[in-house]
């Protein structure tokens, strides 16, 4: 009777405090892995090449071969850098989610999950948001400086640097989603489970 | 008396309000003319996006410490400041990483793409700015050191508990 009693105590306090279900985390932490890893492939390969002439001797013209690579610009590497961290992190959690549920360190794991998807949520920020004023520099170029645009020349260059761009941004809306559903699971009153000894 | 707690939690958040009103002023008043030869330049932080959004993200950053400065400790309003530090801190990253991305090519350059470095003709104007980045940064570390202080401080009894 008693133990009865304390089972329906324990169902009507889990069902004051409104708890995120497990799965929508999960999905949302595997669309922010996707987003992440798209803006990484996609900056990463990003590479056009173009041919000018740049001279005409006698009747054969020379020909110069000019790239560009993301790796010109340290703003678009540490780009890279940051999505792919933020791509593992998330494959991390992923698995920790799925096949690690008993892993702990002295009760500290939700305050760990939450503190890393902090600062993964920093690093994507400081990454998309650096990446965002070099290629918008590089679009407009900026005339009190007298740098040219150069995206009329490397129209390819530029579209895949902006679906990058759009995919980090995206990546990042949902690591903020899911940082804060983090911190919020770290905030509630965890559920007493039967291990404890109720006083 | 002020606990100790209150006290470190008061001078940090202190600190951090007058750096962000250092990056601020460092960064608005930067400002320089001058001639090259013939031709005559000038330099503001206006001529970037990067720069102008530092200055509008600091200036906010500021104006919200400012207002925290003179919260009574025990209000119910602190657990909205530790979100709204989370919130800010992630604004002065973005724009702290922008400012610092244009300001890495006004001084190196990037051969390839023809853009040449302006420090040269600019030189202080790319010092003020160079001030303003790094009071930017110290303001950062700050805030981050508030917020992890503000998540032990809440998260204490959690770690009694373990």
């Amino acid at each position: 009777m008693a133990l009865q009693n304390e089972d329906k105590l324990e169902v009507g306090y889990s069902s004051l405090q409104p708890k995120p279900k497990k799965w929508v985390l999960l999905m949302l932490r595997l669309l922010a892995f996707f987003a992440t890893a798209a803006a990484t492939v996609v900056m990463g390969l990003n590479k056009e090449t173009k041919t000018l002439v740049v001279a005409t001797v006698g009747t054969t013209p020379i020909k110069a071969t000019l790239t560009a690579k993301f790796q010109h610009t340290p703003a678009f590497v540490f780009f890279v850098i940051a999505n792919g961290l933020a791509s593992i992190h998330n494959l991390v959690m992923i698995m920790g989610d799925l096949f690690g549920q008993k892993l702990d360190y002295k009760g500290l794991r939700l305050a760990m999950i939450a503190i890393l998807d902090m600062m993964t949520v920093a690093l994507i920020s400081g990454g998309a948001s650096a990446a965002a004023f070099m290629a918008e520099l590089g679009k407009n170029g900026n005339s009190h400086a007298r740098w040219n645009s150069i995206c009329d020349k490397y129209k390819t260059f530029c579209d895949h640097g902006g679906g990058a761009l759009i995919a980090s941004f995206a990546g990042l809306i949902l690591m903020l989603i899911i940082s804060v559903m983090s911190i919020i699971k770290l905030l509630i009153k965890p559920k007493p489970d039967s291990t404890t000894v109720v006083p | 008396m002020i606990k100790p707690k209150r006290l470190l939690s008061l001078l940090l958040r202190f600190i951090a309000f007058g750096t962000t009103l250092a990056a601020v002023i460092l960064m608005a008043t930067s400002h320089e003319k001058g001639t090259f030869f013939a031709v005559s330049y000038e330099a503001k932080y206006t001529d970037t996006p990067a720069f102008k959004y530092f200055v509008i993200a600091y200036a906010i950053v500021t104006v919200y410490g400012f207002l925290v400065l003179f919260l009574p400790p025990g209000s119910p309003i602190w657990r909205l400041v530790l979100a709204l530090d989370l919130v800010f801190i992630m604004l002065l990253i973005s724009s702290i990483s922008a400012a610092m991305a244009i300001a890495q090519v006004g001084k190196n350059g990037n051969p390839r793409a023809a853009w040449l470095p302006v420090c040269g003709q600019v030189a202080k104007f790319c010092n003020q700015v160079t001030g303003a980045l790094v009071a930017g940064f110290i303001a950062l570390i700050t805030y981050i050191i508030l917020l992890l202080y503000s998540i032990y401080n809440l998260l204490n009894p959690l770690f009694e508990k373990a």
